[in-house]
């Protein structure tokens, strides 16, 4: 109980956080823990959905939801490469002719976190008669707090990922950006020393 | 006759199917037709569940199948893939032997095991 009164900090997304759990049958689940500080997107939805489908279990039946409950923390802090942020859009179609709407990732981010990662999952998941309670097993949360603190938790570690090596013209390209950066600080320093600090007390 | 013994193949079909003949004969081949396939997808499908068994259960132990498969095979072991499904649902600690005698005729692969997680056989019994 102790527990529970720490955790209705956030009693708005309280009953989001606990909807359906009644649902969900055979509590033999583990309750795991990604954080998704720091992590690509894709590539933390694709372990998501793999955890979520069960199978990482060898128990594994394709008939039947085994799954283990997913809880998402920190999901304000997830990360893309590129120009996704501005870039990727999110679109649907409402169903009236010629109302097809648009949102891109950084509005998505500032409107709702959480469904970023949602979607994402949801469209790594096979489209069948499960997806639905499979979508019920996964809990998502925009800041590190979460009122699922009395259950047995288990921390997901991330599997080591080998990064690519960038390939050469791209290489080149962040060699010369870095270059530019570099001389443009010295260059301005060296020249409009006094404007500089001027212009910084003016910022900070 | 033949409507009797179509009429019975049709049983729990949806809507007309399961009481008009003329609905019913349509159906019925097509049942039959599926069946026949299926009895040759069904051996496709089942070894792939096998295959994905198997993975979820090496991966748990930091190996992953291909890798497991070419220890095996350089081993000389001859288990087929439906005994080592088999094994790795209800048997985690011989198993794990397997595992790690395919790990050491193959160059290793680093564990990713989770410290905390150990097999739980509770929760193998489903």
């Amino acid at each position: 109980m102790a527990a529970q009164a720490a955790a209705t900090t956030f009693n708005g997304n309280l009953k989001k956080a606990l909807a359906g759990l009644r649902r969900i049958n055979l509590e033999g689940l583990r309750w795991r823990v990604f954080d998704a500080k720091g992590q690509v997107l894709g590539r933390l939805a694709s372990q998501i959905s793999t955890v979520v489908q069960g199978k990482d279990k060898p128990t594994y039946a394709p008939n039947r939801d085994d799954g283990d409950m997913c809880i998402v923390i920190n999901a304000k802090d997830v990360c893309v490469t590129g120009r996704k942020l501005t870039d990727k859009v999110y679109y649907w179609h409402t169903g009236y002719i010629g109302h097809l709407k648009e949102r891109t990732l950084k509005d998505q981010m500032a409107k709702d976190p959480t469904e970023v990662i949602r979607k994402a999952v949801l469209r790594m998941l096979p489209r069948n008669k499960l997806r639905d309670d499979r979508d019920r097993k996964l809990r998502i949360f925009a800041d590190s707090e979460h009122p699922f603190g009395d259950r047995p938790l288990e921390p997901y570690v991330m599997p080591p990922r080998n990064v690519r090596e960038m390939r050469p013209r791209a290489r080149r390209a962040l060699i010369r950006a870095q270059k530019k950066a570099e001389e443009q600080e010295q260059g301005g320093s060296q020249r409009k020393g006094r404007k500089r600090e001027a212009k910084t007390e003016i910022a900070a | 006759m033949n409507k009797k013994e179509i009429l019975k193949l049709a049983k729990g079909f949806r809507g007309r199917a399961k009481n008009c003949i003329r609905i019913a004969r349509e159906r019925v081949e097509k049942a039959l037709q599926y069946s026949y396939r299926d009895r040759r997808n069904k051996k496709r499908d089942m070894r792939s569940l096998w295959i994905q068994r198997i993975n979820a259960g090496t991966r748990q132990h930091g190996v992953n199948y291909g890798n497991f498969m070419h220890g095996l095979m350089k081993e000389n072991i001859q288990l087929n893939r439906k005994v080592l499904s088999e094994i790795s649902m209800h048997e985690p600690y011989s198993f794990k032997t397997l595992v790690d005698i395919s790990r050491s005729a193959f160059p290793g692969n680093k564990n990713v095991v989770l410290p905390t997680r150990k097999v739980n056989v509770s929760s193998i019994n489903v």
